[in-house]
């Protein structure tokens, strides 16, 4: 570990940036986070609420192009994008935002290796930031995380004062400060482990879950959802797409993706009019499923970091970790 | 006394509503809608200012359509959008039981506390605080006075920008569009069982958030709400990215009753505004 001065960390900024490196920073408010062009334009504060938005539009954008087409007499042209290799730093991520980075990894480079995504994401480095942030939507601490998780950060800083501490926790982040450890004092300090009281047996929610599938109790939970998919865009962690031709003329067109969520009734709606998913509480279970349940059997981990956006922004006030102590309290 | 309880417990004794649509309370500044279909949840009912949502938007879902009776908790605003819907034939007024009151407003958004600065905008300007169609009253409070309305003047600063201005302005509310349909799906009146925006062939609007695709939607939404929309401004509450639809809408309002003295929603079996024509409609504005 490491102590830096602020300013020193601000001269750091600066030069990355002067070196062509896209750097991410929340606005003065939190709410949102934008690219900066100086290090004044920092905005580090652990008191801020997780951003409207959560970041994973960095490495999975709401819509970027597949490849573009040309139609020609006897042929189709097919033009492929060309990744690009800008770096991007962000600056200040909650550990609930940095961890879900690591999280949707796992699905996109599960059995097809996703270049769309991974392009963006081997050049993404994460400084994560100590959270001093709770509110009654927050349930971190229930979902194996906490305000100071470090997973899914490549460095990680805590605010002491004037200096931040430094943690450098992966390959990427320790080549990015490489050129800089002159500003860098080692210091050796106990890391403090967050006393975390669990009141969720994820274990027997999940059981339930595989037991209840048809179980009254989603329709109970879900009737007053609007169906809107509010919840899934502002997560961190939801990463469904949608693939979509687009025609610009009958000879030329793009490939695109798109965020979708299962929220939709179009969603699994088939070309037949058959819908699986018919109703919105099955659509409510399937959010709650694949968070708790499909997601870890596959892949070992929950695919919800208990940031707490989708309650705090629910038109309907859903609260998922009511949901979650609801089925741990059966 | 006519209080909630009374009234609900009354109605469901007597079998005068199946359902009641109504609110619950979270914590002291937070509500969200709840379903009480007997005399045993009648107690979590509560009528306050922090019951934002508009109910109303459930009453063309089909799994609600199938009750014979249903009640339903309505501040004024949202009884316009109950009016507009039985104008529209969406709706029939025999099954649907008002329960109202006095309104003094509501807060902007859950969590913030009931004051002078955090009414929401539309009760500032509400012209049906104490509604005129209804079938209940419970007991409240004489109406009092709310602070200044501010959408005209915001509406009036955008009609006196340069039509360039004003593209810029909006290119810039609606690049942040992720196109969730929280809008939509929070709209009473955004009822199409299949919306301009789900059909493909042709593919009408495109899907991408792209800043076309993302002008289209939102536009063709303000023009199909057009003399529609009652202004109970849910789309703007709930728009994820803070798009300020409502001003949108209410310059559409503005319109339709400067041109043809036409305000949504206020009255039972009023022809409605796109669906009626008469000789002396003004037609100036057609160039």
């Amino acid at each position: 570990m490491y102590r830096i001065k602020k300013q020193d960390f601000s001269k750091i900024i600066d030069e990355l940036i002067k070196t062509g490196n896209r750097i991410i920073s929340y606005s003065n408010n939190g709410n949102d986070f934008k690219r900066i062009n100086s290090s004044n334009e920092l905005s580090i504060n652990s008191n801020f609420k997780p951003s409207k938005l959560s970041l994973k539009e960095i490495v999975f954008p709401k819509t970027e192009p597949l490849f573009y087409y040309k139609r020609t007499n006897d042929n189709v042209e097919l033009k492929d994008i060309k990744f690009d290799s800008e770096k991007t730093i962000i600056i200040g991520a909650k550990p609930c935002d940095a961890k879900a980075f690591s999280t949707i990894s796992k699905v996109f480079n599960w059995d097809y290796k996703d270049n769309f995504f991974n392009s963006k994401y081997e050049n993404t480095i994460i400084i994560g930031l100590k959270c001093d942030y709770k509110d009654e939507y927050c349930f971190c601490n229930e979902v194996g995380l906490s305000q100071s998780s470090k997973e899914g950060s490549d460095i990680f800083i805590e605010l002491d004062g004037d200096d931040y501490f430094i943690y450098i926790l992966s390959e990427k982040g320790k080549n990015l400060l490489q050129p800089f450890m002159s500003y860098l004092i080692e210091e050796i300090k106990e890391s403090k482990v967050d006393d975390i009281d669990n009141i969720i047996d994820l274990n027997k929610v999940r059981t339930w879950i595989t037991d209840n599938f048809d179980n009254n109790f989603w329709y109970s939970i879900s009737q007053e959802c609007l169906g809107c998919g509010k919840c899934a865009f502002i997560c961190p962690t939801c990463h469904c797409f949608d693939i979509v031709d687009e025609n610009y003329t009958y000879f030329e067109g793009r490939r695109m993706k798109n965020w979708d969520a299962c929220q939709f009734g179009k969603f699994t709606l088939h070309a037949s009019g058959h819908n699986p998913r018919d109703i919105q509480a099955k659509r409510y279970r399937q959010r709650i499923a694949h968070k708790f349940k499909y997601y870890f059997d596959k892949f070992d981990e929950l695919l919800c970091t208990g940031c707490g956006r989708c309650s705090r922004e629910c038109p309907v006030s859903i609260n998922i970790f009511d949901v979650i102590k609801e089925i741990n309290a059966k | 006394m006519n209080n909630l309880y009374n009234i609900a417990k009354d109605l469901f004794s007597t079998n005068k509503v199946d359902l009641i649509i109504g609110y619950k309370s979270i914590d002291s500044r937070r509500t969200k809608p709840i379903f009480v279909s007997s005399n045993e949840d009648v107690d979590h009912l509560v009528f306050n200012e922090y019951s934002l949502n508009n109910l109303s938007v459930y009453l063309t879902r089909k799994d609600i359509k199938k009750y014979n009776k249903i009640g339903i908790l309505a501040k004024g605003c949202d009884i316009r959008a109950i009016v507009q819907l039985i104008n529209e034939n969406q709706i029939e007024r025999e099954k649907i039981l008002i329960i109202s009151k006095k309104c003094n407003g509501v807060v902007k958004d859950f969590g913030l506390e009931y004051n002078e600065e955090n009414i929401a905008e539309k009760c500032k300007s509400c012209k049906v605080r104490t509604p005129k169609v209804f079938d209940l009253m419970i007991d409240s409070e004489e109406e009092k006075k709310l602070p200044e309305p501010t959408i005209s003047s915001r509406v009036n600063e955008l009609d006196s920008m340069t039509p360039e201005e004003r593209f810029e302005f909006w290119r810039n509310e609606f690049s942040k569009c992720i196109r969730c349909y929280a809008c939509r799906q929070a709209c009473p009146l955004c009822y199409c069982e299949r919306c301009i925006v789900d059909k493909n062939i042709p593919d009408w609007i495109e899907s991408s958030p792209t800043q076309r695709a993302n002008f289209s939607w939102n536009l063709i939404r303000a023009f199909h709400l057009s003399g529609r929309c009652i202004g109970c401004g849910e789309c703007e509450r709930v728009c994820p990215v803070d798009i300020p639809l409502s001003l949108l809408n209410a310059k559409m309002g503005i319109v339709a009753f400067k041109e043809f003295n036409y305000a949504t929603g206020m009255e039972i079996g009023e022809p409605t505004l796109v669906g009626n024509y008469s000789n002396e409609d003004n037609e100036d504005f057609i160039k």
